[in-house]
């Protein structure tokens, strides 16, 4: 009996100890994929690390942009229990239109689209209020956002990232890959109260690199704040200051107006010219600035000197098809030294005759015009030198004056540095360091001899000196070098010059010992004498320049009363526009391409969408392989790039269509 | 007084049925009892009662060897404790470390977020713009060049007066 029953228990102890034995099995061997996805779902969150794209300081350590954490809301329509009342909650809650959310959520759940964004970069108080209402559906991620705590000043600089935190523009852009960082993630393994007990890292975050820039704010804010009153004061389109230490390659300021807030994003059907960089994008004929490369080139080429008779044949100089004037009444035979203060057209022409074709363009291309500074911006233009096979009979005599060439304030920026600093072509630069690395100098090159360069200084003192064109420049304790330049700017319609100007003033501060170069260009001035550079840049020119000497605590190499004795009002006229040639079928630089774009002609350029419908566009770029970025509907009206442009890696181009 | 099976109104499994019309019915016959089955309750033959028992004439001897063997039990008990408490400490003591290392990492992402929305907070209101509208509604105006004199002589020190 005893035996029977213990051979019953014992089967059923066997049978007991199978069951779990085949539930084992099932749990951690046929269904363990399964279970420990479920537990992983239970017990484990996984949490993304931040990793912040890096920061953006100006040379004192002041942030120029940096990243803070947000958070954006995203939902699963497929899993939204009912899209009506979802749609409502949210839309009370984020503040958006009920019916386009509602309209959104329909459209993805009847395309079968699990994912939904619902509002990206809310609130603090938006996410508090979404996480007390406790709905599973509703999910919460925390992203990146770009700020630029200082507004506009050096946008253009800086420039802006899109949704993604991609660089779109300026050092964003150029630096892309430095700044961007590597989000992380980990896995926590949490309580049912969901209280982390222990955590894995799945993928290590990396910040990205904070870059130091060149650039001085208070310097940049002068230069903006300046550069835009001269603009509006002197109705011009636009214009652009560089400041420069003619020795590092060192930018120490570098406005462009008009400018933007990149905090913002543009506003449909806005012009896009705002968002350019003149300083480093937009080429123009420099005009009577340029003399100062025909002065140098003849100082190392000729036998000229800064006293030696040049005769300007009293203010007409006929060429083959073609007459030149000087702006001003007519001189005779002066000193070189003279005609650059004077600014005559003749009297350059005749210096650079005396200068020759192959040296003019030898020493062009040695100040370093017709190829890009190398600067760490996207979109940098090389400006425009012919090839000498390309010059015509009066090519030489156009360039000796400004003419037939295309530069950008930063090209005009670096030759003065040239003359600045001894004759040496530094590369400008932007940036100071990356991360705690102090960014690689460019060796300098040899442009001119130190010799030369100290003669054009002197020689460029006295365009400042009473009598020059640039006495509006002079500063209060230092001395100063510079050169004024107005010139005409073409009508590509009309194919003829207008009564418009770029004025501009190149200047160097103190001569003794130069700690800066001051560029300033404004485009598109009007009022003849009154658009002149002398008259509309020069006074930009002292200000930031006395604000830069004050700034890098510059000793005075004046005394005071001396640099009082001309009152800015009282200066001489600013007579240095250069005579553009007014032929109706004259060719004009500007409508060719960047000398370094022109030597690559396999480099994509933007195709011409204007006037096509977005079907078409968008067949047109897909078939190119671009990125297209549309904006309204109808027909396309503006595109940016401009059809032609150069495009880089990475370019979209954006169009917008109207009615 | 009532018996069990009264109060109980178990007359069937005793086998005896109170009822009037009992007689008349045959009487079931029980099988063999099991010798294991308990005897079902008589109907009449319980009484409680209480009984007084003097168990102070009992005297427990001492048993030496039974208060060792119950010492060493308790030894061994307490040993198998502290083993079981070492051996599992550094587990529990992994775990609340772990909670506390977790809160401290959560609250150090925190920390770094707010410390960085501090950092643009403070680069705002430092703005060259910003500052430059406070100074002219200050009517405070930029030193000239030359104007200020460091009192270290550096530059970057923060030392500095104004020259008249």
């Amino acid at each position: 009996m005893v035996e029977r029953r213990l051979t019953w228990l014992a089967a059923i102890v066997l049978l007991w100890g199978a069951a779990i034995l085949q539930k084992l099995v099932s749990l951690q061997v046929l269904h363990h994929q399964e279970y420990s996805r479920m537990a992983r779902a239970r017990q484990e969150v996984v949490i993304e690390l931040p990793a912040p794209r890096g920061a953006i300081f100006d040379r004192s350590g002041q942030p120029l942009a940096m990243s803070v954490q947000t958070e954006s809301v995203y939902v699963n329509p497929l899993k939204v229990p009912d899209l009506g009342v979802a749609s409502e909650i949210l839309a009370l809650v984020l503040h958006v239109d009920r019916a386009g959310l509602y309209e959104k959520m329909r459209e993805a759940y009847d395309s079968d689209r699990g994912f939904l964004w619902v509002k990206r970069k809310i609130a603090p108080e938006e996410a508090e209020s979404l996480r007390t209402l406790r709905l599973e559906w509703i999910k919460i991620q925390t992203e990146s956002l770009r700020h630029y705590p200082k507004g506009s000043l050096a946008a253009h600089v800086l420039g802006a990232v899109n949704f993604e935190e991609r660089g779109t523009a300026g050092v964003e852009k150029a630096l892309d890959n430095e700044l961007r960082g590597q989000p992380g993630q980990a896995r926590v393994l949490t309580d049912v109260k969901r209280r982390g007990i222990d955590s894995q890292l799945s993928a290590e975050a990396r910040a990205g690199t904070p870059v130091t820039l060149t650039i001085d704010e208070r310097l940049q804010f002068v230069a903006e704040r300046e550069i835009a009153a001269a603009v509006k004061t002197h109705h011009a389109v636009s214009g652009s200051v560089v400041v420069m230490n003619p020795y590092s390659g060192d930018v120490l300021a570098m406005a462009s107006f008009p400018d933007y807030d990149p905090n913002a994003s543009p506003e449909p059907g806005e012009s896009l010219a705002r968002y350019q960089n003149h300083a480093v994008s937009v080429p123009f004929e420099p005009g009577s600035v340029f003399k100062v490369i025909t002065l140098s080139a003849a100082l190392e080429t000729t036998s000229l000197r800064p006293e030696s008779p040049i005769n300007c044949h009293g203010g007409v100089l006929r060429l083959p098809g073609r007459t030149i004037h000087d702006s001003h009444g007519g001189l005779g035979v002066i000193p070189m030294a003279i005609v650059l203060a004077k600014s005559s057209n003749i009297g350059a022409i005749q210096v650079g005759m005396r200068v020759g074709q192959e040296n003019m363009y030898q020493y062009m291309r040695r100040f370093g015009f017709g190829q890009r500074t190398g600067i760490q911006l996207p979109a940098e233009s090389a400006g425009k030198v012919y090839k000498l096979s390309r010059w015509g009979t009066t090519s030489l005599a156009s360039v000796s004056m400004g003419q037939e060439v295309s530069v950008t304030t930063l090209q005009l920026a670096q030759a003065a540095s040239v003359v600045a600093n001894g004759g040496m072509l530094v590369r400008p630069r932007l940036v100071l360091k990356n991360g705690n690395q102090a960014a690689p100098e460019q060796p300098p090159v040899r442009a001119i001899k130190p010799e030369t360069a100290i003669t054009m200084r002197q020689m460029m003192e006295g365009v400042v000196l009473p009598g020059g064109s640039g006495t509006r420049a002079r500063l209060a304790g230092y001395t100063v070098g510079g050169k004024t330049g107005s010139a005409q700017i073409f009508d590509f319609a009309t194919r003829h010059y207008t009564h418009s100007y770029n004025g501009s003033f190149m200047g160097i501060a103190p001569l003794t010992n130069p700690r800066i170069v001051v560029v300033v260009t404004l485009n598109g001035t009007h009022g003849g004498e009154a658009g002149f550079g002398g008259v509309v840049a020069a006074p930009v020119f002292r200000v930031v320049a006395t604000e830069a000497l004050r700034v890098l605590d510059v000793p005075k190499d004046l005394p005071e009363t001396e640099s009082a004795k001309i009152p800015a009002e009282k200066s001489e006229p600013a007579y240095d526009l250069a005579d553009a040639d007014t032929r109706p079928d004259a060719p004009n630089i500007l409508e060719e391409g960047d000398d370094e774009n022109a030597a690559d002609p396999a480099q994509p350029r933007a195709p011409n969408f204007q006037g096509m419908t977005m079907r078409a566009v968008l067949a047109e770029a897909s078939a190119k392989g671009l990125t297209v970025l549309p904006n309204g509907s109808g027909i396309a009206r503006i595109q940016y790039p401009a059809p032609g442009s150069p495009l880089h890696d990475g370019d979209r181009i954006r169009v917008q269509f109207k009615r | 007084m009532a018996t069990m099976p009264t109060f109980f109104r178990r007359t069937v499994g005793a086998g005896y049925d109170v009822r009037p019309d009992a007689a008349a019915r045959p009487v079931r016959v029980q099988p063999e009892r099991d010798p294991f089955q308990l005897r079902a309750l008589p109907n009449d033959d319980i009484f409680f009662y209480c009984k007084k028992i003097d168990n102070s004439r009992l005297v427990r001897e001492a048993d030496p060897q039974a208060r060792g063997a119950c010492w060493r039990a308790i030894g061994a008990a307490c040993v198998l404790v502290a083993m079981l408490t070492s051996a599992f400490f550094p587990t529990v003591g992994t775990t609340l470390a772990g909670y506390r290392l977790e809160a401290l990492r959560a609250e150090e992402r925190h920390l770094l977020a707010e410390g960085r929305g501090l950092d643009l907070q403070e680069a705002e209101l430092l703005s060259p713009a910003r500052l430059d509208k406070l100074a002219r509604e200050n009517n405070l105006v930029t030193p000239s060049s030359g104007q200020v004199v460091h009192l270290d002589g550096n530059s970057d020190g923060a030392v500095a007066m104004v020259q008249e």
